[in-house]
C-alpha cells in the first residue's frame, strides 16, 4: 500500500513537470520550486554525512598525534569559508576560497599536462602508411591515419586567431572547419540520442511502474 | 501555395511535442523490440571484464545523478550483473553527491538478486568532495580518503578490503559519467597510476571520449542508452535500455524527418524571395 | 594584507602541486597528500555557499508578497522539510545515515520525490530539441549542410535497424535537392551554370538507388567511421585547445595575474 502511494507521488511530480509542455502553470512552478529547495537541503545533509562527520569528527576521534591536531587547519579554513554569510567579516572567506582555487589550479595544470596534452599529442603521431591484409585494407587504414593527423592539426589551426585566415593558413582553417562541422553534426546526433533517452526513461516509469500498462 | 510552405515551416511546437510523445510511448506500449548488434567499443569493454581473474577488485564510480539516470542506471545494472557473475569484488564510490544514492540502490538490488554478501563481495564507500584530490589520494591509500564505509564501519573490518590499499590492488575502474569527472579519472588515475579504465557515459559526452579510446587511455567505452542496450545484450539480461531502443529509433527518424520538413519550407520561401 | 595573504595561499597551494608532480618524494609528496586531504574537507563547504542568498531572496519575496510568493514559500518549506527529514534519519534511525538503503529519507523522499523531479526536468529537453531541430536547423551553406548530413548519418547509424530507414530518408533528401537544382536550372539562360545544375540534379536522382543500397549495407560502419576518424580528429583538436587554455588560466591564477576569485 505504501509503495503504491509513493508511486503515485512520483507520478504526480512527473506529470507536474511535463505539464509545462502545454504551458507554464501552477503545478509546474510548484514542482520546480520544491526541486530547488530540496536540492539545497540535500547538499547540506551530504556535507555532514560524507564530509564533516567522517573526515573531521571521525578524524579527531580516531587519529592520533600530529595527524589529529593538523586537522585544525582544514577545520579553521572551513569555518572561514562560512564567514561569507556574515557581512562584516566575509573578507576572511577569501583565505579559504584562495586555498580551494589554488589547489584546483595546481591540479588543473598537472592533470591537463600529464593526463591529457602529452598522451593526446603522442596519440596523434600516427604512421601515414599502415601495412594491411590487402592493398585496399592498407589504403583504408593509411587514409584514416592521415585524416586523423590532418584533422587534428587543421582544427587547432582554425582556432589560431592571432593572424588573419588568408593564404596557407586560410586553406588549413577551411579544412579545419570542415572537420569541426562533421564533429558538431555527430555531437548533435548524440545529443538527440541523450535527450530522447531521458524522455524514454520517464515514459517507461509512467507506463510500466505507475499505470502497469506494459 | 506560399501560405502552405509558410505553415509548413511554422507548425505549432505543441503538435511536435505530441508527435514526439506518441513516437516514444507507442513502442513501449506494444512491447516492440529490435535486434541489437553491440558496437565494437562496447564489446571491447565487455571482453576486458571477461578477461579479469576471479576475485579481482573492480572500483565503480557513480558520477551522475537523476538527470542522466535513464541512460546510466540500466548500464550500471548490466555491469553489476556481469561483474558479480564473474565473482569479481565491487567497491563503489561517487563524485556527484545527488547521484551517489542511485548507485547504492542498484548495488543493493543486484547484490541481493545474485546472493552477494556486503563486506565480502561488495562494499559502498560513499562520496567525498574534491574529485581530483580524491583520485590522487586513492592512489596512495584508500583509507586516507575513506577511513570507513557509508555505515561508518572501518574499512579494515570489511574482509574484502583488507588487502586493497590503492590502485595497484584494483584491476579495473569503471566510471559512469555524465560530466567531466571521467576526464579527471583519465588525467589522474590512468596517467599517474596506470589504472585500467572503462568509461560509461551519457550520449552527450560520448563523442568527447573517443580521443581517449583511440589513445589507449581507456580500455572500453559504453556510450548512451545504445551502449547500455548493447551491454544488456552481451550480458544476456535485457532491461530498460533494450526496451527503449525501438522508441529511440522511431524518434531519431522523426527528428531527421522534421529537419527535412523545416528545410523544405525554408528553401521554397527563400526561392520565392 | 586583505589581498596579499589569499594570493600567497593560492601560490603556495598551486605551486606545491606542480613541484610534487616532478618531485613526488618527501616532503613534497607528503605535503601534497596532506593538502589534498584538506582540499577534500574544505571544498565540500563551497557547495553550500549559495544557500544563504537562495533562502534570503525567496524569504524577501514572501515578506513583501511579491508575485509568485506562494512558490517562494514552497521553496523555503521544502528546504526545511527535507533538512528536517534528513536530520531525523541521522538522529533517530538505526543507521544514523539518511543515505543508507533502509533509511526512510532514501526510500521515500529521494526515490519518490527528488529523483522524479530531477529526471523529468531534463526529460523535457527531448521535446525542445525536436522542436529546435525543426525550426532552426537550416542547410544555408555547404558547412551547415555537411553538419546536417553528419547528424543524420550518426542519428540513423547509431540506432538499431536505423539502416532500414536510411535509404528512404536519404532518398527523399536527394530527390528534394534534385528538384531544387532543376528549378534553379530552369530559371537560368543557357550556360555552364545551367548545365551544371542539370547534371547535379540528374546525378542526385541516379544516386538514390546505389546510395540507398550502400546505406542499407554499411550505415552502422559509416557511423563508426565518422565517430572514430573525422569526429575524433576535430574533438581532439578542440580539446587540445581547451587544455592549453586551461593550463594558461591555471598558471595565471597561481602566479596571481588572475584575481577575479577574490571579489
Amino acid at each position: 500500500m505504501t509503495s503504491v502511494f509513493w508511486t503515485w507521488v512520483a507520478a504526480f511530480f512527473t506529470l507536474s513537470i511535463l505539464s509545462f509542455l502545454y504551458k507554464d502553470n501552477p503545478f509546474y512552478k510548484f514542482a520546480e520550486h520544491i526541486y530547488v529547495g530540496s536540492s539545497a537541503a540535500f547538499y547540506v545533509l551530504q556535507l555532514w554525512v560524507f564530509d564533516v562527520y567522517p573526515k573531521l569528527v571521525g578524524g579527531f576521534q580516531y587519529k592520533v598525534g600530529i595527524e589529529k591536531w593538523i586537522l585544525i587547519i582544514p577545520a579553521f579554513l572551513s569555518v572561514l569559508m562560512l564567514t561569507r554569510f556574515i557581512k562584516p567579516i566575509s573578507w576572511l572567506s577569501r583565505w579559504a576560497i584562495a586555498f580551494t582555487v589554488g589547489m584546483a589550479a595546481g591540479l588543473g595544470v598537472t592533470g591537463l599536462l600529464q593526463g591529457f596534452l602529452v598522451p593526446q599529442v603522442k596519440a596523434t603521431f600516427l604512421p601515414f602508411y599502415v601495412p594491411g591484409t590487402s592493398f585496399w585494407n592498407s589504403f583504408y587504414l593509411s587514409v584514416n591515419n592521415i585524416l586523423i593527423v590532418l584533422g587534428t592539426v587543421a582544427t587547432i589551426f582554425y582556432f589560431y586567431f592571432s593572424r588573419e585566415h588568408k593564404g596557407a593558413l586560410g586553406t588549413i582553417s577551411r579544412a579545419g572547419i570542415t572537420f569541426i562541422m562533421i564533429a558538431f553534426g555527430a555531437s548533435f546526433g548524440y545529443t538527440v540520442m541523450a535527450r530522447v533517452s531521458l524522455l524514454i526513461g520517464r515514459m517507461y516509469f509512467l507506463i510500466h511502474d505507475w499505470l502497469h500498462l506494459a | 501555395m506560399r501560405e502552405f510552405f509558410e505553415k509548413l515551416g511554422k507548425i505549432d511546437r505543441r503538435i511536435i511535442y505530441l508527435i514526439v510523445a506518441i513516437g516514444v510511448i507507442t513502442p513501449i506500449l506494444f512491447k516492440a523490440r529490435l535486434p541489437i548488434k553491440p558496437l565494437p567499443e562496447v564489446r571491447q569493454a565487455f571482453d576486458y571484464i571477461e578477461s579479469l581473474p576471479e576475485s579481482s577488485a573492480v572500483l565503480i564510480s557513480i558520477d551522475y545523478d537523476a538527470s542522466s539516470m535513464p541512460e546510466l542506471q540500466p548500464m550500471l545494472y548490466a555491469l553489476l550483473r556481469h561483474v558479480f557473475r564473474k565473482n569479481l569484488r565491487v567497491i563503489m564510490l561517487g563524485h556527484w553527491p545527488l547521484g551517489v544514492p542511485l548507485g547504492q540502490i542498484a548495488l543493493e538490488d543486484v547484490a541481493k538478486e545474485m546472493g552477494k554478501k556486503y563486506g565480502v563481495d561488495y562494499c559502498f564507500l560513499g562520496y567525498r568532495p574534491g574529485i581530483a584530490a580524491v583520485m590522487l589520494n586513492l592512489g596512495k591509500e584508500i583509507r586516507s580518503v575513506f577511513a570507513s564505509d557509508y555505515k561508518y564501519t572501518p574499512l579494515d573490518s570489511l574482509p574484502m578490503m583488507r588487502n586493497i590499499h590503492n590502485y595497484n590492488d584494483i584491476a579495473l575502474l569503471i566510471g559512469l559519467e555524465a560530466g567531466s569527472v571521467g576526464d579527471f579519472w583519465v588525467q589522474f588515475a590512468q596517467a599517474r597510476f596506470n589504472q585500467k579504465i572503462i568509461l560509461g557515459s551519457t550520449a552527450v559526452i560520448t563523442p568527447d571520449i573517443y580521443p581517449y579510446l583511440q589513445a589507449g587511455q581507456i580500455v572500453g567505452l559504453i556510450g548512451g542508452l545504445r551502449g547500455a542496450a548493447d551491454y544488456e545484450t552481451l550480458v544476456n539480461t535485457p532491461g530498460p535500455a533494450s526496451i527503449g531502443m525501438y522508441s529511440q529509433t522511431v524518434v531519431h527518424i522523426l527528428v531527421v524527418a522534421l529537419i527535412i520538413l523545416g528545410n523544405v519550407g525554408y528553401f521554397v520561401l527563400r526561392r520565392r524571395k | 594584507m586583505k589581498r596579499e595573504i589569499p594570493l600567497a595561499i593560492t601560490f603556495i597551494s598551486g605551486f606545491l602541486l606542480i613541484v610534487a608532480l616532478f618531485i613526488p618524494h618527501k616532503p613534497f609528496g607528503t605535503l601534497q597528500e596532506t593538502f589534498n586531504d584538506w582540499y577534500i574537507i574544505v571544498s565540500g563547504f563551497t557547495m553550500i555557499l549559495g544557500i544563504d542568498s537562495l533562502l534570503l531572496h525567496n524569504w524577501n519575496k514572501v515578506k513583501r508578497r511579491k508575485s509568485d510568493w506562494p512558490y517562494a514559500l514552497a521553496l523555503i518549506m521544502s528546504f526545511f522539510l527535507t533538512f528536517l527529514w534528513g536530520l531525523y534519519s541521522i538522529v533517530y534511525e538505526p543507521t544514523h545515515n539518511p543515505f543508507a538503503p533502509t533509511a526512510s529519507f532514501l526510500k521515500y523522499f529521494y526515490k519518490s520525490i527528488f529523483v522524479p523531479l530531477q529526471a523529468t526536468m531534463f526529460a523535457l529537453l527531448a521535446f525542445f530539441i525536436a522542436s529546435a531541430a525543426y525550426r532552426a536547423f537550416r542547410a544555408r551553406e555547404i558547412n551547415s549542410t555537411l553538419l546536417l548530413f553528419s547528424a543524420a548519418l550518426v542519428m540513423l547509424g547509431r540506432v538499431p535497424e536505423g539502416e532500414q530507414a536510411a535509404p528512404y530518408v536519404f532518398g527523399i533528401i536527394f530527390l528534394l535537392f534534385a528538384v531544387y537544382f532543376f528549378i534553379e536550372a530552369s530559371l537560368l539562360t543557357a550556360g555552364f551554370l545551367k548545365y551544371l545544375y542539370i547534371a547535379l540534379g540528374v546525378l542526385l536522382l541516379a544516386a538514390i538507388y546505389p546510395v540507398g543500397k550502400l546505406l542499407l549495407a554499411y550505415l552502422p560502419k559509416i557511423a563508426d567511421w565518422i565517430m572514430n576518424i573525422p569526429q575524433l580528429a576535430a574533438k581532439r583538436g578542440i580539446l587540445i585547445g581547451v587544455a592549453l587554455g586551461g593550463i594558461a588560466m591555471s598558471l595565471r591564477i597561481i602566479v596571481g595575474i588572475e584575481r577575479t576569485y577574490l571579489k
